[in-house]
């Protein structure tokens, strides 16, 4: 497996999960953690995409909420707790990802002349 | 209470906060531009391809040949395309037009469409079914293979028809997944060398022994590289059957 393949693998496998995730959160865990959202179905779907994206939020949370682990305030205070870290990360990855490519970057060959190897029978 | 400045965005801003955010806007915006400067200065030219809509439509007759891709060698040509001059063919998107070509191979055919021209390179993008390519009245030339030995180039491989003037740009790693894209639908895929050979900016690639490009090229489209292969001039059209054993990429 090269590192395309693996990838797309990882890729798909997070999908995946995400998807189950959604499936038995929207239809069972939040009435079960929501009594706001008992009844209401039509808004459902339309939070589909970011459970695929953050399904583990999404079970840490619901984990939270369900166990009673934290008050309502401590919830959230995991996750937030790394938001400022999480920003300083991403600006430094951000900076570093665009030196590193253009560190990286090809530049084109212009002195790099055609050699024959040997000659054709028309030559 | 406090006596910590306290912004609120409808009121007059606090002393000591004007500074912080006078400097948090200075840099923001010249932050911002600056980075997009760099960005821009540091790109390629995407060079001068394009289609030629201002040429109107192409009709011109000639032989079909698969080299395994689908080339015409034009032998009664108009104002802008000349008897004796070889071009490649596709269909519209990411296609090719081997389906259509194949059956022709060998044969007189008229060939109908939009040219892409970048420099010394043109294309022809088909229209759709037999109003782009059909069978012609008359009796096809043979065209003769002329081996002109093997070489070592250095340079890129692109997918013809972007690198002719589809995409801008229409080569650089920037574009790869499109250019793969292309090649998987059959698109001819060009070799653009780094200085000319035989006269010649660019080539069309293929496998060894007239096989379609090996897909272990694939992973080396639009990276620069160095590699060995016979090379064979087709009318006025070379193509490098590329040896995928002996691709390097170089620094």
């Amino acid at each position: 497996m090269d590192a395309a393949q693996a990838l797309v693998m990882a890729m798909q496998t997070w999908g995946i999960i995400g998807g189950l995730v959604a499936a038995v959160f929207l239809t069972i865990g939040m009435d079960r953690i929501d009594e706001d959202a008992r009844g209401a179905y039509i808004f459902r779907p339309l939070l589909i995409p970011g459970v695929l994206l953050i399904w583990p939020i999404v079970l840490w949370r619901w984990w939270q909420i369900e166990t009673e682990a934290a008050g309502w305030a401590g919830r959230y205070r995991a996750v937030r707790g790394w938001y400022g870290v999480s920003v300083i990360a991403m600006s430094i990855a951000i900076v570093a990802v665009v030196i590193t490519g253009f560190a990286v970057r090809q530049t084109w060959p212009a002195d790099a002349e055609p050699v024959q190897l040997s000659t054709g029978d028309s030559q | 209470m406090s006596d910590k400045p306290f912004f609120v965005g409808y009121l007059p801003v606090p002393g000591p906060l004007r500074i912080f955010l006078l400097s948090v806007c200075v840099v923001l915006i010249g932050g911002l531009a600056a980075a997009g400067y760099i960005m821009g200065v540091t790109q390629d030219d995407p060079g001068p391809g394009a289609f030629r809509f201002d040429y109107g439509r192409q009709t011109v007759t000639g032989v079909v040949e698969m080299t395994p891709y689908p080339v015409i060698h034009v032998t009664k040509g108009n104002d802008r395309i000349k008897p004796g001059d070889s071009f490649m063919m596709t269909a519209g998107g990411k296609s090719g037009v081997d389906s259509r070509a194949m059956p022709l191979n060998g044969q007189l055919a008229e060939v109908s469409g939009i040219i892409l021209e970048r420099g010394d390179l043109y294309m022809m993008q088909l229209r759709g079914g037999r109003n782009g390519l059909k069978a012609a009245e008359g009796d096809a030339p043979e065209i003769v293979a002329e081996p002109q030995g093997r070489w070592q180039l250095t340079g890129e491989i692109c997918d013809g028809k972007c690198l002719a003037g589809a995409m801008r740009p229409g080569r650089g790693l920037a574009h790869k997944a499109c250019a793969n894209l292309c090649l998987l639908g059959d698109v001819p895929p060009i070799f653009v060398s780094s200085q000319p050979v035989l006269g010649e900016e660019f080539l069309l690639v293929t496998g060894p022994d007239g096989t379609r490009l090996p897909r272990a090229a694939y992973d080396y489209v639009a990276q620069f590289i160095t590699a060995e292969g016979e090379i064979t001039r087709r009318g006025d059209l070379l193509v490098w059957e590329i040896d995928t054993d002996t691709i390097k990429v170089t620094p």
